[in-house]
């Protein structure tokens, strides 16, 4: 046969594989080192890790590195990797006011109990590329800080308590269920319930999550959130003593947090505020205030438009799922393709005949070896 | 952990004395630092379970869990989890896509199965006891014995005429498929017949409308009554189904608009003359000046059955059973074809 692109063997594979590795080492360069990726490309690893639903930022950075930097494509290993690990414990649920905030805007309000905290952001620099950088400056320039002594970090009181105390805002449903679904473990059915799209917008694809929030914004749906908080921190994962039965906090992850009221005028004799909740892993406030507004936007009866819909949403929002069957129009198709060039010929012929002709005739069936092909 | 049935080792089971006795245990076939055949037992358990609801209730699709798997979505990790699912060391696996076993992908996921489970492989039909397939159905008739894996893309049939599956389990739940019939006809009044290509909407023991994945229409008769099981698992879409033998399976269609296959007419395999198979159309380029002038022919789109019938031009497509004469699929009309314009 001719179709020489389709047909390999496992060396060919095997070739493409090793040519893709040889562009990572190919150049004079020192090999990057997962250290190095995890310490100065942490928005690359917290991408991966949100994306992958497995927060673990060396083999994240591993990731990164095999997947010479391609986000999706290093989540993608990610998952692969955590739906071999055995799931044996569920840690204890988190309440977010025990984070240990490094971030914390509260556009909503001018000032807010525990005050804002702006942290490390580049929000309100010029972004100028910074040639400085090409040569290198490993100076630390917070190094000549003066700060005083730190106490414990102390917590703070989430903002939409502030509201939920006077009575504005909405009371979320009592769960249907005492246990959380969980979407890796028992696929989607729609009707989703909410657990289940807070879960699968946590491991959205960041650029989808921001587009699909985006158009809500931009005039395909009704939901215009005032951001509450917006807040980055470590949360500790506490699991229960398999001895002592007491919680004890094992770790902490970085997490991106925030939470949005909307408006609802609807209820007149008590209107109230709904809201909109968003929380990922590491640091990616544009994916959590995107998830943030698409929870809110879901939450909405009418579902007038694509981002109010929680079917079209969770169906789109999966970067897995959209990079690899976007990808599989790779492979080959020349078993459909010819099926569809016969369709075509008939619909053609039978158009130019029917030119001539209006006579019907109906078509052959497929246990007719002699009907002929109009 | 549950004992592999076909397992050829000494005892069958996983030590479970400790982590490392467990991993040694693993070792022992397959690929380390994983379990046998990639997934843990109890996914493909769960696996398992799926296809046998499926098999209890013909063209159902059956949501399971639907691991990530170490091929992207839409590269077939709905067929791979089935197959490592069923197969067993003693298990001979065959793998096509698009109808070639040396299909790069085809290759992949046969690479994949070897070094996880650590299976025997066949290009041979008839030899193999699972084969995983991606559109299309082998040329020579499959037994009781074997198995057969789709990958499916999109499982749900009514998916062309409503992409809400909450409305469509509803319609399915009632077997309520006017939707899909007034799409059938309304492609008669536009086109003059039913312009589906492959995806061909097909009913399945009377009760389940079926989306046979994306085998050519060609491959859809031989699903009705067939002597081997069928499964068509979609990765991406969590679902699995099954067409079990025996099954009556029927293309939708009018009585005046009859089900149509592909059809070749005067072509035939330019490689083994065959006038019964499937074919594909592969352009050359003359070797002129003339930059758009191309030649056509026609081969076979089996690559292993035609392989067979290079060597044999009489081999019929079910040699090897003991009955002759098996109904498998349709002949290609080689007589009095006009007006096709190609």
């Amino acid at each position: 046969m001719g179709y020489v692109a389709v047909t390999a063997g496992a060396e060919i594979i095997e070739r493409a594989e090793e040519l893709f590795e040889k562009q990572r080492v190919a150049g004079e360069d020192a090999d990057l080192t997962v250290e190095q990726i995890d310490g100065q490309l942490g928005r690359l690893t917290d991408q991966a890790m949100s994306e992958g639903g497995l927060y673990a930022p060396r083999l994240a950075a591993l990731a990164v590195k095999q997947a010479q930097g391609d986000t999706v494509e290093a989540a993608f290993l990610l998952r692969a990797y955590r739906s071999t690990l055995e799931r044996f414990d569920e840690t204890a649920p988190i309440d977010p006011s025990d984070m240990v905030a490094s971030r914390r805007v509260s556009p909503a309000f001018k000032d807010v109990p525990g005050g804002q905290i702006l942290g490390a952001t580049k929000d309100y620099t010029q972004r100028l590329l910074d040639f400085g950088l090409i040569d290198g400056d490993p100076t630390d320039p917070t190094e000549a800080w003066d700060l005083p002594e730190e106490g414990d970090p102390e917590e703070l009181t989430n903002v939409t308590e502030v509201l939920r105390s006077e009575g504005l805002l909405h009371e979320p449903d009592a769960p249907d269920v005492d246990q959380p679904a969980d979407t890796t473990r028992e696929s989607v059915t729609h009707p989703a319930d909410r657990d289940e799209i807070l879960q699968e917008l946590a491991r959205g694809e960041t650029g989808a999550v921001t587009a699909l929030g985006y158009s809500a914004l931009r005039g395909y749906g009704q939901v215009h959130p005032t951001l509450a908080e917006v807040r980055v921190g470590d949360l500790p994962v506490r699991i229960e003593h398999p001895y002592t039965g007491e919680e004890v906090t094992v770790t902490r992850t970085r997490v991106t947090e925030s939470e949005a009221v909307v408006p609802v005028y609807e209820k007149r004799e008590n209107p109230q505020f709904a809201f909109g909740y968003g929380l990922t892993f590491g640091r990616n406030e544009r994916k959590a205030i995107g998830m943030t507004i698409l929870d809110a936007s879901t939450q909405l009866e009418t579902a007038a438009e694509p981002a109010e819909n929680p079917e079209f949403v969770l169906d789109i929002v999966d970067g897995l799922d959209s990079f690899g069957f976007i990808e599989h129009l790779k492979l080959p198709h020349y078993v459909t393709f010819q099926s569809i060039l016969d369709r075509i010929r008939a619909i053609r012929s039978r158009a130019n005949s029917n030119d001539g002709h209006s006579e019907r005739q109906p078509a052959e069936s497929a246990t007719d070896p002699t009907g002929d092909n109009d | 952990m549950t004992e592999l049935p076909t397992s050829s080792d000494d005892t069958g089971s996983v030590a479970t004395d400790s982590v490392d006795a467990a991993l040694q245990s693993l070792d022992d076939e397959g690929m380390v630092g994983y379990n046998y055949a990639y997934l843990d037992e109890h996914t493909k358990r769960e696996v398992r379970r799926s296809m046998l609801k499926a098999v209890a209730i013909p063209g159902h699709q059956v949501p399971y869990a639907s691991r990530p798997m170490p091929l992207a979505r839409g590269w077939g990790t709905g067929g791979i989890q089935a197959s490592l699912s069923m197969l067993g060391p003693t298990d001979t696996f065959k793998v096509i896509d698009q109808g070639a076993d040396e299909s790069v992908n085809a290759t992949n996921i046969r690479r994949l199965a070897e070094t996880t489970a650590d299976v025997a492989t066949t290009t041979d039909t008839t030899e193999a006891d699972l084969i995983q397939s991606r559109h299309r159905i082998p040329e020579e008739v499959l037994t009781g014995e074997q198995r057969l894996v789709l990958q499916v893309p999109i499982p749900d049939a009514l998916r062309t005429v409503d992409a809400s599956d909450a409305a469509n389990r509803r319609r399915h739940g009632h077997r309520n498929y006017g939707k899909m019939w007034v799409h059938l006809y309304e492609n008669v009044v536009e086109y003059g017949e039913i312009q589906i290509a492959s995806r061909y909407p097909t009913m399945v023991a009377d009760r389940y409308l079926m989306d046979p994945s994306p085998i050519p229409r060609w491959d859809v008769p031989k699903l009705d009554d067939a002597d081997h099981l069928t499964i068509l698992a979609a990765g991406r879409e969590a679902r699995i189904y099954a067409v079990p033998p025996h099954t009556a399976v029927e293309p939708l269609a009018f009585e005046d608009r009859a089900f149509t296959v592909e059809r070749f007419p005067e072509k035939s395999c330019h490689a083994c003359g065959s006038t019964d198979t499937y074919l594909v159309e592969v352009s050359e380029e003359l070797g002129t000046d003339d930059a758009a002038s191309f030649e056509t022919r026609y081969a076979c789109n089996d690559s292993s059955f035609c392989e067979k019938r290079r060597e044999d031009p009489d081999l019929q497509k079910d040699h090897h059973l003991e009955r002759d004469e098996v109904q498998w699929g349709p002949m290609t009309a080689d007589a009095d074809a006009g007006g096709e314009s190609s």
